[in-house]
């Protein structure tokens, strides 16, 4: 009894619904302190139920006691629960990081919708259930646009709504896919569907499935889904962008890959060519606007558009037992861990210089070295440099693409790479110019410069600790 | 948007419409039965009418975040609600209006109580219930005797809250039989009672909100009284 009260899988979930409650039920911006002791509690759970899973495989929990198609299954399989790491990890230092940014910027509702954002996400990578998934999503999304309309600008505003109508429509064909899918085969559990669509589905799972990609890629933000991205992440407050970048389009992303190796496997190849042809027009894409982009935020925003497109890049590469699906996670991961980072960095360098323009930067390397030297560290990742996580799954991809011949993927994820290096270095030249007489600093919390640099670091460093990740990625259900 | 670009968006409407009805008209039959399911497993689920048992029982957990995605709109509407802003009072309520609430609204909350209690054994529940309740708090506004509001003290939130804490310490509570949500037999038809007398209440606050918040007009001296004092 005792043990099934205290099973970590259905605590990642009420958790933080319970510490979102009361953060409401506080209300005045109360609640940090609470969310960080309990995001603390949610890091290790997420590790015991890493453990568990490594040590006994997969784990399904039947909410209600009912089990598939009946009730809804919760899954703990390795995917997943790599997913649920991150988020934990990425969301500690940067609840941390909130509490102090907070202090300087006031806000009312940043706790609440931040855990309800997290337990969407959680509930998101342990459901197998189509229909659940599309509640998470629900959840997920309209936490993430509550979060974009914080400040309270009319940009903010704009942002948010132009971000809520794209979100909602993106929904509204998921749902549509997944009501066709549960009239042709009468479930929408996903162990359920997987043995009844076989080789060659009727029009109507066909459909099904494309307006479910169609609505999932366009939450990912994928090119040509991309507008509504960069002014969302790149106008939200600095804590805000950070989890919008580094955990809420990966959610989407997720999905996808999960239907793809799970109920749809069928169809995936016949859309496999056509993401991996987005991938690669977001990469250039991204990098390039990133490149010509004034504002420091949008920089980072548009190097989310470039990075997210390495992930559809495993698409056409993927087979089972391959390569592709761990340098998928993988780059998952680290941009994750990298995108954090850099817009926690971000964030110091605009309180800092109390300016949003990369002109605005000049002589900021002798005020925030922390900060730019966490800035760096994530540009590491980003662009690809040996050890960091971004480096290995950029050479997973290059070795998947070329072992298949496949060998124009290549070209793409080096000029990305370059790319990117480009952006980056953009930031740093300026930030070491020397600083304009008139120029005015203000000081900023120093907590807040080292969470930045403990999130680029970790990305940086989880590259030496893939062999467990790769590990656990390998627990799968038993067929 | 331009002639070309809406031609585009028409036609894809169009074709996606074509799409659909043929995929219907093509439609296979269902491999798995879950109104068979239900018909089945009705009698351990604690409540008579199937609707109540799959959205309170067997697909509870859904629910369950859907009522966090309804606190979660009123939330997002209060992050953009700027209660520091000025603005103008309403206009005053007609006298007819103003007694035909004074009417309506003890039926109202009449209907809302039976709803509830119906939603065991046949159409109703606390969603049903709630938007009763909802409406009567916009007709009791309209009238001019509720105020409106966009910053809600704490036994508001209390109010708004609380169907969703109740129904997630029964989900955190039941753990200890073996699974989230998983009601005991014997229990199982009390416990779901409870959470729905939460839910009707919450709902009708939260409903009621998505409208007060926008009727909500900083400088009227009524509301501004009730707000609270930001520190």
């Amino acid at each position: 009894m005792a043990e099934a009260f205290l099973d970590p899988l259905p605590w990642l979930i009420v958790l933080p619904l319970a510490w979102a409650s009361l953060a409401f039920l506080w209300g005045d911006g109360r609640g940090g302190r609470l969310a960080i002791a309990a995001l603390a509690v949610q890091l290790a759970l997420a590790l015991i139920l890493a453990a568990q899973v490594m040590a006994e495989g997969a784990r399904v929990h039947a909410v209600g006691g009912w089990g598939a198609p009946l009730g809804i299954d919760l899954l703990a399989d390795g995917l997943s629960v790599l997913m649920l790491l991150l988020t934990q990890a990425v969301a500690l230092p940067l609840a941390v990081y909130a509490r102090a940014y907070f202090s300087e910027v006031a806000q009312t509702h940043f706790w609440p919708l931040t855990g309800f954002l997290l337990a969407a996400l959680n509930a998101l990578f342990l459901s197998a259930d189509l229909f659940n998934l599309y509640v998470t999503l629900e959840l997920l999304s309209l936490a993430a646009v509550g979060l974009v309309a914080l400040g309270g600008k009319p940009a903010q505003a704009a942002a948010a709504l132009r971000y809520l109508l794209v979100s909602l429509t993106a929904s509204g064909a998921y749902l549509m896919g997944v009501a066709l899918i549960y009239g042709a085969y009468g479930t929408v559990s996903l162990a359920g569907l997987a043995p009844l669509i076989g080789p060659d589905p009727p029009l109507i799972t066909r459909l099904a499935a494309g307006l479910m990609l169609a609505g999932l890629l366009a939450k990912t933000a994928l090119f040509p889904f991309h507008f509504w991205l960069p002014p969302a992440h790149g106008g939200a407050a600095a804590p805000v962008s950070a989890l919008l970048s580094a955990l809420v389009v990966k959610a989407s992303f997720y999905m996808v890959l999960r239907l793809a190796l799970g109920p749809f496997a069928p169809l995936a190849e016949l859309a496999a060519l056509l993401l991996g042809v987005l991938g690669a027009t977001a990469i250039l894409w991204g990098s390039w606007r990133a490149l010509t982009t004034h504002h420091i935020k949008m920089l980072v925003a548009w190097s989310t558009v470039a990075q997210l497109g390495y992930l559809f890049l495993i698409f056409p590469l993927l087979q089972p037992g391959g390569e592709a699906l761990q340098a998928g996670v993988m780059q998952a991961v680290a941009h994750g861990l990298a995108k954090a980072a850099m817009f926690a960095a971000a964030g110091v360098l605009m309180l800092s210089t109390g300016r949003d323009t990369l002109e605005g930067l000049a002589g900021v390397a002798g005020r925030v070295p922390v900060t730019l030297f966490a800035f760096g560290l994530a540009g590491v990742t980003l662009m690809g440099l040996p050890p960091s996580g971004g480096f290995l799954a950029k050479w997973l991809l290059i070795e998947a693409a070329l072992a298949q011949g496949q060998w124009p993927w290549v070209a793409v994820i080096i000029a990305g790479g370059l790319l990117a290096a480009a952006y980056v270095f953009k930031v740093l030249r300026q930030a070491f110019l020397l600083a304009p007489a008139a120029a005015h600093f203000h000081p900023v919390p120093r907590v807040m410069e080292w969470t930045a640099f403990l999130l680029a670091a970790a990305s940086v460093l989880i590259g030496l600790r893939a062999t467990e990740g790769v590990e656990l990625l390998g627990v799968e259900v038993a067929p | 948007m331009n002639g070309p670009a809406r031609l585009a968006v028409g036609g894809l409407a169009v074709a996606l419409a074509g799409a659909l009805a043929a995929a219907i008209l093509d439609l296979p039959s269902a491999a798995v039965d879950l109104r068979g399911a239900v018909a089945m497993n009705l009698s351990a689920s604690g409540v008579e009418h199937p609707v109540t048992a799959v959205l309170l029982n067997f697909r509870g957990y859904d629910t369950l975040l859907e009522i966090a995605v309804l606190l979660l709109a009123l939330l997002g509407m209060l992050a953009v609600a700027k209660p520091e802003s000025g603005g103008s009072p309403p206009a005053a309520a007609d006298p007819m209006l103003r007694t035909l609430a004074g009417v309506a609204v003890p039926l109202m909350i009449l209907a809302a109580g039976y709803l509830l209690w119906a939603g065991a054994h046949r159409p109703g529940g606390a969603f049903q219930a709630g938007a009763v309740l909802a409406a009567a708090a916009v007709l009791l506004h309209l009238a001019g005797r509720l105020p409106a509001w966009a910053s809600p003290k704490r036994m508001l939130r209390l109010g708004l809250a609380g169907g969703f804490l109740v129904f997630l310490a029964v989900s955190a509570i039941l753990l200890s039989e073996g699974a989230l949500l998983r009601y005991p037999l014997e229990h199982a038809g009390a416990l779901i009672l409870l959470i729905e007398a939460g839910l009707t209440l919450s709902l009708g606050l939260i409903l009621a909100g998505l409208f007060l918040v926008l009727a909500w007009h900083p400088a009227s001296p009524s509301e501004s009284a009730g707000e609270e004092s930001k520190s």
